[in-house]
């Protein structure tokens, strides 16, 4: 255990901690940008400084260790100064359309620069440096004029999908972010997981599937687990209208965290597709009652038996029960089977069980675990 | 998986990958691995015969020949021995049958393996001494090695190896089978297969039978009423589903219902396939898309996805979490669960005298599927004490999780197995079934790409992955592509004794010479119009990953 | 299956064996670059390529070749590059953009023109980089002189001025720096000997015992840092020499490398011996292509000698030294970034700590020390740690390489003991004020100075910049010693008489430093940026009421919160000219 103070404040800190770890866990807020807990920090941002005593310089906190006896204001009036002109260096360089911006009311530079009072200044932004969503990426919308530098896309990219498409290219006021040599993303082999997009602290990086589709207020988030792969990854589904417009990493989640892969991420638009089953329907023959035709015969096309009809739900769920009823009656449980789901939850594949077993009386029950 | 994706990928200080294209299959895994080998050093061996992305992490690449797992797992595991680097206080305490599985394994010295999966005698030693040196090491596979008439041997092998080496019980090590669908695991669990019913109870075992005939309000077998022989539970073992499709020729199958699966598509020889439903009585399919199979079906039911339906998955690390309603259910289409009730309802309706209503969980009336899960925990000892509730206060559950009390069981194993000690195996290899020949002189293995998923009713419908990955790619190595005079783009026809489809060849050292490699997502050219319902005898399942195949021009 | 657009193709055979050829590691990045370039293909493709052959992500080979600006991936002809530092723009006083363009004229088809920063030239001002040789003094107007191979006049600095105590500098003139037969009968390698029949801790304790303090602008004591060192557990050690002299104003470590290059050679081996290391890595700069030829021919002799390689004179001691070059970038001085660029990454600074005693190159304990610091070990070991520190009475022991340039008699290069003031610099050293010239103001140390007024010609010159033994750390308290005291700094003084505008002067230095600022912080990245605007609307006439006051802001700003010693450093010569000629500053915003 170290001691320190924190605006006055005794702590105990434990050794090893950074500043900014020590003062979160006091509950002592201290603003930050380029820094998040799950990525190594780097320290560039700079908004995180803090005053320790006799230090010659302000101390990055999210990458200071703290040591015994040291004293600490995080919000002296240097600090807060400091940062107020740190973003208005940021902003000087960041486009003033807020107003249209896909990301405003979830990107944290703009939360600070509301918190510090900090605006444009009057010499910033003089037009646009860079082109306007410059990425072929279908999924990742790329506006590198909003980019502030604090890389942490290029630290998502690196430590958590480990896949190095993002680094950092020139230097001084012309660096500037970009996937492999100057390249598109996917020429730089991005795997379009988006975990830059969820790193993002600004709207450099956002969703082009839902460009212009929503607010952050205007958006609820339910908290569910994906539907591809075995993993097991959760998200929140962003809904507005009762429509699904995106996926959102939960940083909660058991499993992954923050991560999630393209599948994941970006392959939700098929809930609403306009293909989706949206009502019982029965082949012709069934409601007319009569023979079912080959199929393979051209008559079945021909004579419309093979046609579908769409139909209530009481009438498709007896024609279903009667079938399956006969069908017993007349070659015995075994006849019957039943392909339960890999991809419906516990409870349908259960009640599938329950459905074979118990009435139908079969064990002739099986899924796609072997496909 | 014996153990969890957390412990595996922050304590194991090696991985044996074997059969597992584990950056594309299970992608966050996959980048979780790739962090434990760049950020730790964790070193990694992966036995592939295709060169996939985690090679590249790899700190030894085996690039054995298709269909030669057991001879490679046996040749390590006699470098092992002959090292003396086998676990020995871990054998004698935990497991059995060791010299029997010793003499077997004997057979396979080196250079006799080296012949036969075509890997160099040092680079088995190099593998040998990785996964053998460091400790914990974690054994991780997929479908590359289960989908093979041998799946089930090779299974047992990696068990072995695992044995052998002491590394079941401990966190960063284990036998870890990855599941490939999202709920896979839970439809097993949840007794979707044709030998047991909720957590492996046996539908042989008479016991089990009587306590499910008890709560289902039923006989555990069948019984005489009034001179009539009323069915109770079924003590015979089911078909599955790779017997249950081919049985409709056969006379056997007259009617399925299927859940939300798509065989058309991801069943063995598609061809065989089509014309087994054309032949069923009747087919009802509950979809949310009119998926290929949809053709066939008499009686369509839509279904609601994910985000439409409240209830659980389980993942392939046995953990429980909760599926949550976000979106009103689209059109007319109802709950999955809601449905296959009504169809209950309704045959119990006719058959009354079968099931006793006095039982306690005889009837079909649930509320919601929070009710049901109430009735899976009665049933169903692993999952006694995972309920809604708990989940929804954010408990995090890995089955079994027998009581309420229970924190869930996050690596298995620790103190003994299932069965007691372990049992050693001897394995011995056996061929694949297909062969290449003068007219079939290449292999063929299948699989899934990191941007579709099985048969892609969901990623086919999704714009932005058919904008990066749309249409089928069959991989075909730049020598084999010179031979054919196959430039990039060009389009070949590949032709199995089944078959054949055409897709555009995707020229890459991803795979060795003389092997193709093809997908099942696209209709128009499924890799599975090409493969052959060759079946390991205990697991039926297919041999999907070595068909026999000619390549040309198309 | 990153995805379709991704076609398989074997990396190109020709960049795999140029990899392979420097060592095939990430390492090898910029030396597989620069050959690239001189070829001029460097190339989204052939980057990729590279990244490819050694297996690196392609960012990390891109974010490379945009960094260092000897790297171009524009069609480029032979590249003539034109200084741009501020001594060169004090002897033309004229505008680096008309300049460019008047050579560019001149020189015809064959050649490119580039400005380039500082070139280390300064004592040749102004001077020009022709493909990778120095020239200098040159003008436009001699263009055609220089395309023909005409290079200027080398300055000699063989006889000692007045005055001058040489050490250093001792043989220049008197050692053919290209025959170790000629070093050796001038007794180079005989403080290495005397070193190898003795303890390495017992050389430890003699350079500590000196008070041998760095001499790249810090300070630190030398002997602390190889202790660091050396009592670390880890092996291998390394000795890296920060030979990537690139602030304006600083050109003595070139002479020193140029004159007697054993003479390095000799004290990178015995702080290899001292710190128990295996190898050592000269970072030269890119520009000095000349010198580092003169270091591999030199290490090739010493090898040959037995000087270095395995078992040093029969001894159990082995040591390699290898020659690294930069490719134009003043922020690799930085010690952390120097080591980054030694790894074959982008040349911006580390977190510290670690420090690299624990944490350099490679990750292991490293020393990074300055050419001029390793020269004076071979005397130091040889005449002993009394002999160094009675060098002088001042508080520094030893003796110190001094610049001095700009509008004095005698500008050029010398070796005193410390105790000098800034009047006996022009005065005793430098020849006096050109004929005509009154003193206004002088840079001091170097470009990241302070700026003086006369006021303050009797000053101390010191170490003051760092902190310093029993001296507080509380800026306020170092801000007031800048008034009293003058910062040694890497020791280059700038003479600057009545016709230079210190406005437009702080506009030179951050022309400089927005140049060279890495970019990884936000006030220095941004800082430095709107600093040079608001100084170049000052310069043109277009000065607004508050220029001066948003400049001081700045300058607080980048002193509190920058990332690393440049962005922090900046402030210093902006702080001191504000302080100093707020007048001036005055005026300039008010011109209309």
């Amino acid at each position: 255990m170290v001691n320190i103070t924190i605006n006055g404040q005794s702590i105990q800190a434990e050794a090893g901690q950074t500043v900014l770890q020590a003062a979160q866990a006091h509950g002592i807020e201290v603003p930050t940008l380029c820094y998040h807990k799950d990525l190594n920090p780097t320290g560039n941002c700079r908004m995180c400084i803090v005053e320790v005593k006799g230090g010659r310089f302000l101390q990055a906190a999210c990458v200071t260790p703290v040591w015994e006896g040291m004293e600490i204001q995080t919000h002296s009036e240097k600090v807060t100064k400091d940062r107020k002109l740190t973003l208005e260096l940021m902003l000087a360089n960041h486009p003033q359309d807020c107003i249209t911006c896909d990301v405003s009311g979830e990107c944290e530079l703009q939360d600070l620069a509301y918190e510090y009072k900090a605006s444009a200044p009057e010499w910033g932004s003089k037009g646009t440096r860079y082109p306007v969503n410059s990425d072929p990426n279908p999924f990742i919308r790329v506006d590198m004029n909003r980019c502030i530098l604090c890389r942490r896309c290029v630290s998502a990219c690196a430590e958590i999908q480990v896949r190095d498409v993002w680094g950092v290219a020139k230097r001084g006021f012309d660096e500037i972010i970009v996937a492999g040599a100057g390249t598109t993303m996917l020429e730089a082999r991005c795997e379009s997981c988006g975990q830059c997009m969820a790193y993002c602290p600004t709207g450099a990086l956002s969703n082009k599937m839902n460009y212009g589709t929503a607010r952050a207020h205007q958006v609820t988030k339910v908290t569910t687990t994906c539907s591809y792969c075995g993993v097991g990854c959760q998200f929140d589904l962003l809904v507005k209208n009762k429509k699904v417009i995106g996926v959102q990493s939960n940083p909660n989640s058991p499993v992954n965290g923050m991560a999630l892969c393209v599948k994941g991420r970006y392959g939700y638009d098929y809930i609403h597709h306009p293909e989706r089953l949206t009502k019982p329907k029965v082949r012709r023959y069934l409601l007319e009652g009569k023979k079912k035709p080959v199929i393979s015969e051209q008559w079945a096309v021909d004579s419309g038996q093979w046609d579908w009809v769409e139909t209530e739900w009481d009438k498709a769920l007896d024609i279903v029960a009667d079938k399956l009823a006969t069908t017993r009656k007349n070659y015995g449980a075994d006849s019957i089977g039943v392909l339960t789901s890999a991809k419906c939850t516990n409870e349908e594949n259960y009640l599938m069980n329950k459905l074979a077993r118990q009435v139908i009386g079969t064990n002739n029950i099986d899924h796609c675990a072997r496909l | 998986m014996s153990n969890s994706m957390d412990d595996v990928a922050k304590e194991a200080k090696a991985f044996f990958i074997i059969g597992s294209n584990t950056t594309e299959q299970h992608p966050v895994f996959g980048a979780m691995l790739r962090q434990a080998v760049r950020q730790r050093g964790a070193k990694l061996v992966v036995a592939d015969p295709r060169k996939i992305d985690i090679t590249e992490f790899a700190t030894l690449h085996l690039r054995h020949r298709p269909g030669t797992d057991i001879a490679l797992i046996n040749g390590l595991m006699y470098i092992i021995l002959e090292k003396g680097w086998e676990n020995k206080s871990f054998i004698d305490e935990r497991t059995e049958n060791f010299d029997q599985f010793k003499a077997t394994v004997m057979n396979y010295p080196p250079d006799v393996v080296a012949k036969t999966t075509n890997v160099p005698v040092e680079k088995l030693y190099e593998a040998a001494e990785i996964i053998a040196q460091n400790s914990p090491m974690a054994v991780i596979w997929a479908m590359g090695i289960t989908q093979h008439i041998v799946g089930v041997r090779n299974v047992m092998d990696l068990a072995n190896l695992q044995m052998l080496l002491g590394n079941m019980g401990k966190a960063g090590g284990g036998v870890n089978p990855l599941r490939g669908q999202n709920n896979v695991q839970g439809a097993c669990d949840m007794g979707g297969l044709p030998n047991v019913y909720t957590a492996y109870q046996p539908v042989t075992s008479e016991e089990v039978r009587e306590k499910f005939a008890r709560a289902w309000g039923l006989d555990s077998g069948p019984r005489t009423v009034d001179g009539k022989t009323v069915r109770g539970l079924s003590s015979t073992v089911g078909a599955t589903v790779t017997e249950m499709v081919p049985g409709i020729l056969e006379g056997k199958t007259h009617a399925l219902y299927v859940l939300g699966e798509d065989p058309v598509m991801s069943d063995p020889d598609t061809k065989h396939i089509r014309h087994c439903f054309e032949s069923i009585d009747f087919l009802v399919l509950q979809e949310i898309f009119p998926s290929e199979t949809a053709a066939y079906a008499d009686v369509l039911l839509p279904g609601v996805t994910f985000a439409e339906k409240t209830g659980t998955f389980t993942n392939t690390e046995r953990r429980v979490q909760m599926v949550r309603k976000a979106i009103p259910t689209q059109g007319d289409a109802r709950d999955d669960w809601w449905i296959t009730c009504q169809i209950a309802k309704r045959l119990l309706a006719g058959t009354s005298d079968r099931v006793r209503s006095d039982a306690p969980y005889s009837g079909w009336d649930y509320v919601d599927s929070s009710a049901i899960m109430s009735e899976i925990n009665a049933l169903t000892p692993s999952y006694g004490g995972i309920t809604h509730a708990r989940l929804e206060a954010g408990e995090r559950l890995q089955w079994p999780c027998p009581t309420l009390e229970h924190p869930g069981t996050p690596v298995l194993h620790t103190k003994q197995f299932t069965r007691g000690k372990g049992k050693f195996m001897p394995i011995d290899h056996v061929p694949p079934a297909e062969k290449p020949d003068d007219d079939y002189p290449m292999l063929m293995s299948t699989g899934r790409v990191l941007y579709h998923w099985h048969g892609g009713q969901m990623t086919r419908r999704a714009k932005g992955l058919m904008e990066v990955y749309g249409e089928a790619l069959i991989e075909v190595n730049p020598n084999d592509a010179e031979k054919m005079g196959l430039i990039a783009k060009s389009f070949v026809r590949v032709t199995s004794r089944r078959g054949n489809i055409s897709a555009q060849a995707w020229v890459t050292d991803r795979v060795p010479p003389g092997m193709v490699y093809a997908n099942f997502h696209f209709p128009n050219a499924s890799a599975n119009e090409l493969t052959h319902a060759s079946l390991d005898p205990v697991a039926k399942i297919p041999e999907y990953k070595i068909v026999a195949v000619k390549v040309e021009l198309a | 299956m990153t995805n379709k657009k991704i076609v398989y193709k074997p990396v190109d055979p020709e960049i795999e064996e140029l990899a392979l050829h420097h060592g095939g590691t990430q390492e090898a990045t910029l030396e597989v670059l620069k050959d690239l370039d001189a070829k001029n293909n460097l190339n989204s493709v052939t980057i990729t390529e590279t990244a490819r052959a050694l297996h690196l992500p392609a960012h990390e080979a891109y974010g490379m070749a945009t960094f260092y600006s000897m790297l171009s991936l524009e069609e480029r002809k032979k590249v003539l590059r034109v200084c741009d530092g501020p001594v060169c723009w004090l002897k033309k006083a004229s505008n680096q953009l008309s300049v460019n363009s008047e050579w560019q004229n001149k020189v015809g088809e064959d050649f490119t023109v580039e400005r380039t920063s500082c070139l280390g030239l300064c004592d040749r001002a102004p001077a020009v980089l022709v493909e990778d040789e120095q020239a200098g003094p040159v003008e436009a107007q001699n263009a055609a002189k220089v395309c023909e191979g005409w290079r200027g006049v080398q300055t000699d600095y063989s006889t000692p001025r007045k005055g001058e105590v040489r050490v250093m500098t001792a043989l220049i003139g008197k050692v053919n720096p290209d025959e170790i037969e000629s070093a050796l009968e001038h007794g180079l390698y005989d403080g290495l000997k005397k070193a190898l029949q003795s303890d390495p801790t017992a050389v430890l304790a003699e350079v500590e015992s000196s008070g041998l303090q760095g001499r790249g602008g810090a300070g630190f004591p030398v002997g602390r840092k190889w202790r660091f060192v050396a009592s670390e557990k880890r092996t291998p050690r390394y000795i890296v020499c920060n030979a990537d002299e690139s602030e304006p104003l600083i050109f003595k470590d070139r002479v020193l490398m140029d004159t007697n290059p054993h003479q390095l050679l000799e004290g990178i081996t015995i702080a290899g011996y001292a710190c128990g290391a295996s190898e050592a890595w000269i970072y030269i700069r890119g520009e000095y292509e000349y010198q580092a030829r003169r270091l591999e021919r030199a290490i090739e002799q010493a090898e040959a000698k037995n000087l270095l390689g395995e078992n040093i004179l029969g001894s159990s001691f082995s040591f390699k030294i290898h020659v690294h070059r930069g490719a134009g970038a003043y922020i690799c001085g930085e010690e952390t970034a120097l080591i980054e660029s030694l790894e074959g990454k982008r040349g911006e600074p580390r977190l510290r700590p670690p420090y690299p005693p624990t944490y350099g190159f490679r990750g292991q304990p490293t020393a990074v020390n300055n050419v001029e610091s390793f020269c004076a070990v071979p005397h130091i070991v040889k005449n002993g740690a009394e002999w160094w520190r009675n060098l002088t009475d001042d508080p520094t022991p030893g003796t110190k390489v001094y610049m001095v340039l700009g509008h004095v008699k005698n500008p050029g290069l010398f070796e005193a003991p410390f105790g000098l003031t800034l009047r006996e610099i022009i005065n005793d050293f430098g020849g006096g004020m050109l004929p005509g010239s009154t003193f206004n103001f002088a840079l001091c140390g170097g470009a990241a100075g302070t700026i003086v007024p006369p006021a303050l010609v009797d000053a101390h010159i010191d170490y003051s910049s760092g902190p310093l033994k029993g001296v507080t750390r509380d800026i306020k308290a170092m801000e007031k010693r800048w008034t009293q005291v003058i910062s040694m700094g890497a020791g280059s003084f700038l003479i600057c008489d009545q016709t230079v505008s210190p406005v437009a002067f702080l506009r030179e230095l951050l022309h400089f430093f927005a140049a060279e600022s890495c970019g990884k912080c936000t006030p220095c990245r941004v800082g430095t940026w709107r600093s040079l605007e608001i100084l170049n609307r000052l310069v043109s006439g277009q000065g607004q009421q508050g220029d001066t006051d948003e400049l001081k802001t700045l300058a607080v700003l980048m002193q509190d919160s920058s990332f690393c010693g440049l962005g922090q450093s900046v402030p210093i010569p902006m702080k001191s000219v504000l302080t100093h000629f707020g007048a001036e500053f005055a005026k300039a915003e008010l011109v209309k």
